[in-house]
């Protein structure tokens, strides 16, 4: 999954600084996509890669900040560069989750340095989301029978107890207890409470 | 001494008056014996001055007692009461006469005194006027004063704000340079950035680095355009020279100042040669460099209280030669120290100056063409003199 190539994306009026940004991820051999306005990078189609973003301030239309609000926290990593930075406006992106704010004129390695940042909390942004999406398909495989004893199973009942609560035997709560281990690939009781966690299954009502 | 007291006393001694006056005319008409003719002469005497002492009723005890004593002492039979039918007609007579006369005098009395009397209410009621109107007065003066002090804090307000927005606007305009000049900075440095990777890499790419280089200096170019526009942006401040008459301009700046020379007690001695050329500047710039100087002079003036504030303002002008334009004052004047940095930018000898006044102003008569500098006074003060040459558009 981590094998991907990663992509950088930059939205910047300036024609020159455009060609500039281009020109400096071309020379380290890096894929880039750059747009002039923040509208068009949203309309943008973005490929499934770790990818982040590297975002002028100050921009005709959605300015720089309007759309890092828009896209929120996890979406995609943000660097802003700008023009002229003040320190409210670089606490603002900051708190709002940017990964560095530069000031123009910049040193590339300044800029590199926080894309390999962006690109890593990116990816592990993508790996988190991946998971969710891969749990989420397990957990629909469930039975409803399979679902119920999970549910029970990380709210830390014993299998008796489940099967006093359900009305069954203890042996089929254990060969559904099984199944439900089984389909979710988990390693351990652990594991299950862990993704149930992520997937936000609760013990079902009384 | 209350008032019904001092009544009473005056009553007594009206009809004391009236008793002892009468007595002393029985005497005197006794002592004179037959030398008067008639006996009556001097009771009317008694009669008159009681009534013009006492008024009325005293004169009529007066008149009584006269009868008496006369019948009593003069008229047969003597040395008893009683009236002879022979003498009646007199008496009646002299009675008459004495109580017109005690009626006509207490008459009089009564309307002396409501004269008085309407005087002393008269006197009281302007005196009740003269304290009210001078309470009113106070008021007045305190209400002045107080007027004068919110417009002097108003003034000073006026002034801080001018300040403010001019360094407001320095701040926003070097913003807004900085961005401008910033952005192609920006694509320079990363392009430069770009280039040595290119050259670095193996083989070193020298098309990208060429691309590179030609980029780099496009922005450069770029970057010092920005700063010849805002070069040309300054200078089109130029444009606004007119033909100006330097005595108009001088009389403008004083007639803002007048409310600032007066509060501070300062004297002005303008003395503007007639006549002179025009010269060709910008107005508003020029107010500025009068305002400068004046308000500097004002300031040193502030402190001195030992002797005269003056402020003099001179123009002269000679042949071809430049304006020549001097403002004095009598003020703390300049040490050496200072008058080797009074120009230098940021250099203020004021507790809230900021040392961009004189800076500013030599700068501007300089771009007129002209020179800027101060003199120290033979005198107490100091003078700043500066010149603008007539005539033509003169380029600096």
């Amino acid at each position: 999954m981590n094998s991907e190539e990663p992509i950088v994306f930059a939205v910047d009026d300036d024609a020159s600084m455009q060609e500039a940004l281009s020109r400096l991820f071309r020379s380290i051999g890096m894929q880039t996509r750059i747009f002039s306005s923040a509208e068009e990078f949203l309309a943008f189609d973005r490929p499934n890669a770790p990818a982040c973003l590297v975002l002028d301030v100050r921009l005709p239309g959605l300015s720089g900040l309007e759309l890092q609000r828009e896209l929120g926290e996890v979406d995609i990593p943000i660097i802003f560069i700008t023009g002229h930075g003040d320190i409210p406006m670089s606490v603002q992106a900051m708190k709002a989750g940017a990964v560095e704010f530069l000031t123009k004129p910049f040193r590339d390695q300044a800029l590199l340095d926080a894309i390999q940042q962006a690109i890593r909390r990116d990816r592990a942004n993508r790996k988190q989301r991946a998971e969710l999406v891969e749990h989420r398909v397990r957990y629909e495989a469930l039975t409803p029978r399979e679902r119920e004893v999970m549910a029970l199973v990380v709210a830390g009942l014993l299998n008796k107890q489940i099967a006093v609560k359900l009305g069954t035997t203890e042996f089929t709560v254990k060969i559904h207890r099984k199944g439900v281990m089984h389909k979710m690939q988990a390693s351990s009781l652990a594991d299950l409470v862990r993704m149930a966690e992520k997937l936000g299954v609760s013990t079902p009502k009384e | 001494m209350s008032k019904p007291d001092r009544k009473l006393r005056q009553l007594l001694s009206s009809y004391l008056v009236a008793g002892l006056s009468v007595g002393l005319a029985v005497v005197f008409t006794l002592l004179s014996g037959s030398a008067i003719k008639d006996a009556t002469a001097f009771f009317f005497c008694s009669v008159m001055l009681t009534s013009w002492y006492g008024g009325l009723w005293p004169g009529v005890l007066a008149a009584v007692l006269s009868a008496l004593a006369l019948d009593y002492y003069f008229i047969p039979p003597l040395y008893a009461l009683g009236v002879g039918p022979e003498d009646a007609a007199d008496m009646i007579v002299f009675v008459a006469t004495a109580f017109f006369i005690s009626w006509l005098n207490g008459d009089q009395k009564r309307a002396k005194a409501s004269i008085s009397k309407a005087r002393d209410e008269l006197e009281a009621s302007v005196k009740e006027r003269t304290a009210d109107l001078k309470k009113v007065n106070q008021q007045l003066q305190l209400e002045i004063a107080e007027r004068k002090t919110a417009e002097q804090r108003f003034l000073e307000a006026q002034t801080e704000i001018a300040r403010i927005a001019r360094i407001t606007t320095m701040g926003e305009l070097a913003a807004s340079i900085a961005h401008e000049i910033n952005q192609p900075l920006g694509s320079i440095v990363t392009t430069g950035d770009a280039c040595l990777r290119w050259l670095k890499a193996q083989p070193p790419d020298i098309n990208e680095a060429q691309l590179a280089v030609e980029a780099i200096i496009r922005d450069a170019s770029r970057a010092s355009n920005v700063v010849v526009r805002t070069r040309k942006l300054l200078r089109r401040g130029e444009r606004l020279r007119e033909s100006v008459n330097i005595n108009e301009v001088i009389n403008e700046v004083l007639n803002w100042l007048e409310v600032e020379l007066q509060r501070n007690e300062i004297r002005s001695r303008i003395e503007l040669q007639e006549e002179v050329p025009p010269v060709i500047v910008d107005r508003v710039l020029l107010q500025q460099v009068l305002v400068n100087l004046i308000m500097n002079a004002i300031d040193a003036m502030r402190t001195v209280s030992d002797r005269m504030k003056e402020l003099g303002v001179l123009t002269e002008q000679h042949d071809s030669n430049p304006i020549l334009v001097r403002v004095l004052d009598s003020g703390v004047g300049i040490d050496s120290d200072d008058m080797s940095r009074l120009f230098e930018a940021f250099y203020t000898t004021k507790p809230k100056g900021i040392g961009m006044g004189l800076t500013i102003s030599r700068s501007i008569i300089e771009a007129h063409g002209g020179r800027l500098w101060a003199e120290r006074n033979d005198g107490p003060g100091s003078t700043f003199c500066f010149t603008l040459p007539i005539g033509k558009e003169s380029e600096a």
